[in-house]
């Protein structure tokens, strides 16, 4: 009996001090000054979008030839990015591969704050944003932009949704913990999760509907991101003229959102110090599962550009020498090298595995994928099949202003605070979930 | 070393004297070529259009650079007739050029006499001096019609010069015969050119069948005689029911994907639909859920 109640005071004191450990907590010093930079940001990229407004998009680089530029750019990174939620959540959830949930949640808050900012920057996109509405009154059914528009407002919902319902357990953790919260955030946990008293029946519906999300999500993310795709690929133009586009558009997206996912591992680990949870066996998964969407994305690439390149078609002639000997090609060979290659030759080593390698594999392949998706939308605006003439000189080339990246840089600056004011208010890591884990595998020890 | 340098400073001295001398020597005789008057090259030419009024084309043109260019801005006087009628002063454009309408007050003249001359005198400006050029035209009328009877399609042209009071056949006359299309003209017959024969006329079968016309199928021939030394230059038209009316296409009015937003596929919506409806079924059905949660927890 005594050892009995021992256990049971065991395992009554590691649950107390799992949930302490990753309830959340406030900013620190450092915290501060990172949210002040991000906040900075924001300001500037509002204020840019402000002159934007006054004037029009003639503050931006864009002209007629070049129309979609950075914020287009920007948009399809952040639906590529968007995909993670799909990646690490659901497939994982339905394969059963248990090690994923610490990782899960930071997975979703990246989907979330993605989603949200490529919708915002599609609007950013548009000379008229007064009109918004009538994408939806005069909508085309034919058109991919309004299937884009459809199917990324269905994906905003679902991971939204798949987001709450995991979190509902750890709402009702954190409004027992008051003293660890505030006045506001205890209320925003009363009103998002008093209903949850983690009966067995609630339980049972929950997981029902995280199933059912799991397996709707993985086809709506595939559709979120082939249908961007599509908004070039149903182009005839070089570069974007391609049937390969939605898998190409798919397989980056896999991986510039495990390497966002493998970041955040790390810098969460870091702050929260959360080594006993994400742990490098973590990090050594993740980086094989890195390894393999690095080979596979380099694949489809070696596809799209070896095809055209053998046939060698005038125009298609004209932007794969701009791509790789010509003013592009300093870009190109970046994404390509930076973005890529030396990823998976880091990642192939155990080594390479641990998290601070894995951190650094992680940035180069978000940024090499940033600059990968601007080569995907520029270059081809600039190569139009019939030439350019009697044109004033601003049309022959595209440079961002201020303006652009500004707010470019500003949205990039509003999805990390979506993210940062996330981990201030919910755990980033599923307390239930860890703590049931944990059970088991004391039960099964 | 003293004496080398001095040396060598009167050496250099010398040199640039007759280096000098000799670039004087040559650019004296240019200096003076250049300012000598250029010659100005001035022509007229007389215009009869298609149911237009006739005029003159004046051009100003001198040969620089080896190349024949405009003179742009140079004063002219028209004058009809040994400088008897003054018709026009006037000023070329940027192109050298300018266009005299023949005035309503020249017509007593101009009805007097079957052949006129037009005079053309330039005043002298800056580089250029003045000049006189002369144009010789007899009046004359361009006719075109079809051959009625023929088996195929046949086009008849007439030439007719003024002579007294009398209108004659002008024979081996050249001219051309076109269909205008896109802003220019396109041959009609399979000649370039025709000429006239000794009654005037000139023939030519019609080798442009189906061709597109206006909304009722109409196309406008056109016979033009360019640059003749007697009758200058005569334009005149046609208009013919022996283009094809074109048919609006249908493209947009069926339902497709290029169509408008109210002639989407059905295959399209329905698949749209049942999607959307699939989708945001599940999400009603999981809102249901949450709904059905939150009831069991109050």
């Amino acid at each position: 009996v005594e050892t009995t109640l021992l256990s049971i005071q065991d395992k009554a004191a590691t649950k107390q001090q799992m949930v302490e450990e990753l309830l959340p907590r406030q900013f620190g010093r450092r915290g501060m000054i990172w949210t002040a930079i991000l906040a900075a940001f924001c300001v500037v990229g509002a204020y840019a979008y402000y002159r934007q407004l006054k004037h029009g998009l003639v503050v931006t680089g864009m002209r007629d030839y070049v129309s979609w530029g950075i914020y287009i750019s920007n948009f399809v990174f952040f639906v590529a990015i968007s995909l993670v939620g799909s990646l690490i959540t659901a497939i994982f959830r339905l394969a059963n591969v248990a090690w994923s949930t610490p990782l899960t949640r930071i997975a979703e808050i990246i989907a979330v704050s993605a989603i949200i900012f490529a919708s915002i920057i599609i609007v950013v996109d548009m000379g008229r944003p007064e009109r918004f509405m009538n994408l939806f009154i005069y909508g085309r059914i034919q058109s991919p932009i309004l299937w884009d528009v459809i199917v990324i407002s269905t994906y905003f919902f679902l991971s939204i949704l798949l987001l709450y319902f995991p979190l509902l357990p750890d709402l009702k953790i954190l409004a027992r913990h008051k003293q660890k919260s505030n006045k506001l955030f205890h209320g925003l946990y009363r009103f998002l999760g008093s209903f949850w008293k983690g009966t067995a029946a609630q339980f049972r519906l929950s997981e029902r509907a995280i199933n059912i999300l799991c397996i709707i999500i993985i086809p709506v993310a595939f559709c979120i991101h082939t249908v961007t795709s599509w908004l070039f690929a149903t182009t005839y133009r070089p570069g974007w003229d391609s049937t390969n586009f939605g898998a190409y558009f798919i397989s980056g997206a896999f991986l510039v959102g495990a390497g966002g996912v493998v970041v955040a591992m790390y810098v969460f680990r870091k702050v929260y110090r959360l080594e006993r949870y994400i742990t490098p066996m973590h990090f050594d998964k993740m980086g094989k599962i890195v390894v393999l969407l690095c080979l596979l994305y380099l694949y489809f690439n070696i596809n799209e550009y070896l095809v055209p390149a053998f046939k060698m078609k005038k125009p298609e002639e004209q932007h794969l020498s701009e791509l790789f000997t010509g003013s592009f090609a300093p870009v190109f060979w970046f994404a390509i090298v930076v973005g890529m290659i030396l990823p998976t030759i880091m990642l192939l080593f155990k080594k390479g595995r641990r998290p601070l390698p894995m951190f650094i594999a992680g940035i180069m392949i978000v940024v090499g994928a940033w600059f990968k998706r601007y080569l995907i939308v520029t270059p081809t605006l600039l190569h139009p099949f019939l030439p350019m003439h009697d044109v004033p000189a601003s049309y022959l080339h595209y440079f961002p202003t201020w303006e652009e990246w500004a707010i470019a840089i500003g949205s990039l600056a509003g999805a990390l605070l979506v993210i940062t004011f996330f981990a201030r208010i919910f755990p980033v890591i599923p307390i239930h979930e860890t703590i049931l884990e944990q059970h088991e595998k004391d039960e099964q020890f | 070393m003293k004496q080398y340098w001095s040396n060598m400073k009167k050496m250099n001295s010398f040199k640039l004297l007759f280096a000098g001398g000799i670039f004087l020597a040559a650019a004296v005789p240019v200096l003076a070529q250049d300012a000598e008057p250029k010659e100005l090259l001035s022509a007229i030419a007389y215009h009869v259009p298609a149911n237009g009024v006739p005029y003159l084309l004046v051009t100003t043109t001198s040969k620089l650079e080896k190349r024949l260019l405009p003179v742009p801005r140079v004063n002219f006087n028209v004058f009809m007739d040994a400088d008897s009628i003054i018709i026009s002063k006037g000023i070329t454009d940027a192109e050298g050029k300018a266009i005299v309408y023949l005035p309503g007050f020249i017509r007593q003249a101009w009805d007097a006499s079957a052949s006129h001359t037009f005079i053309l005198h330039t005043e002298a400006m800056k580089g250029f001096d003045e000049t006189q050029s002369e144009l010789a035209i007899t009046k004359a009328k361009l006719l075109l019609d079809t051959v009625a009877g023929a088996e195929a399609r046949t086009l008849r042209v007439r030439v007719l010069k003024l002579e007294g009071n009398e209108w004659l056949p002008a024979g081996d006359v050249e001219l051309k015969l076109g269909v205008k299309r896109f802003g220019g003209e396109l041959l009609a017959g399979e000649e370039e050119t025709l000429t006239t024969d000794s009654t005037g006329y000139a023939t030519a079968e019609f080798a442009r069948a189906q061709l597109p016309g206006d909304q009722a199928g109409d196309i406008i021939l056109v016979a033009r005689i360019e640059d003749n030394e007697q009758f200058g230059n005569l334009v005149t038209e046609h208009k013919l029911a022996w283009g094809v009316a074109p048919r609006p296409s249908q493209a947009g009015n069926e339902r497709s994907l290029w169509a408008t937003r109210d002639k989407a596929p059905v295959w399209l919506i329905a698949a749209a639909i049942f999607i959307v409806v699939i989708v945001w079924g599940t999400i009603v059905f999981l809102v249901m859920q949450l709904i059905q949660i939150r009831r069991l927890g109050t």
